[in-house]
């Protein structure tokens, strides 16, 4: 594996559209695993888009918290910013698995479990501080 | 998959072996259904700003359509080439509608008590 001499500049560039097009080592996968790998990519674009949502709805439609004011954009805003980094993995990770079914690589594993998971316990350690400091206010 | 066997002397046990249309069909419909969601995320705006949220409602055909395009018109063999510009598409149309999401939800119209209302 020459990749671990690759700088971040050129693995970066390797994430663009027509440098995943130009890709010509290996052979096409099986149709139907190109087709299951976009619907992964889709079903994560969908939970980013949810995310969002769920942010937006906190910010604009919550009644505020007692005594702690800045408490639903502190819910809020972390929810939009991760339906960003939701997409952008969702896509990085597309591309990879994507290169290893050309090569016949085993996939790559996906870090979106780590990532959701510790964004939700996180989230749900900061709603139940803003409900407690807005109880015991 | 390999098309070895003679498929007269042994049909597919899977389906999608002899076609992969419902593979196809099964992306399609997650297409379809991530149109909808944006359509969602552009209905939830039109209550804190009017015109962010149409703009967002105008992208949920465009998504559609572009899950529709490639399915119809190119060949199997060029999916994955296809495949990348769009998807790539996708992420930086989220990135963009979280962005302004963010900016709404900082300095747009907050409704206090929208859900406590009768």
């Amino acid at each position: 594996m020459n990749r671990v001499h690759r700088s971040w500049r050129s693995r970066l560039s390797d994430l663009l559209p027509h440098r995943v097009t130009q890709d010509a080592d290996g052979t096409d996968p099986d149709p139907r695993f190109t087709f299951a790998n976009e619907r992964t990519f889709l079903a994560w674009s969908r939970t980013a888009l949810a995310l969002v949502v769920a942010g937006l709805a906190v910010v604009q439609l919550l009644p505020p918290f007692p005594g702690v004011p800045a408490g639903r954009h502190l819910l809020g805003l972390p929810l939009i910013a991760l339906g960003a980094v939701v997409a952008v993995v969702a896509y990085v990770e597309w591309v990879r698995s994507q290169r290893a079914m050309r090569r016949g690589e085993p996939l790559p594993g996906s870090v979106m479990p780590w990532i959701l998971s510790f964004a939700i316990a996180g989230m749900a350690v900061a709603a139940a501080a803003v409900l407690l400091a807005s109880a015991l206010r | 998959m390999t098309g070895q066997d003679p498929p007269a002397a042994r049909p597919a046990d899977d389906p999608e072996e002899r076609d992969p249309g419902m593979a196809r069909e099964r992306t399609s419909l997650a297409w379809l259904r991530t149109a909808i969601s944006f359509a969602a995320l552009g209905g939830t705006m039109l209550k804190a700003n009017i015109v962010t949220g149409a703009i967002i409602i105008a992208v949920a055909p465009v998504v559609w359509q572009l899950g529709r395009v490639s399915r119809s018109r190119s060949g199997l063999d060029e999916l994955p080439r296809v495949g990348a510009t769009r998807l790539f598409a996708i992420a930086i149309a989220i990135v963009v509608v979280s962005l302004l999401a963010l900016v709404v939800a900082i300095f747009g119209p907050a409704d206090p008590g929208a859900l406590s209302r009768r």
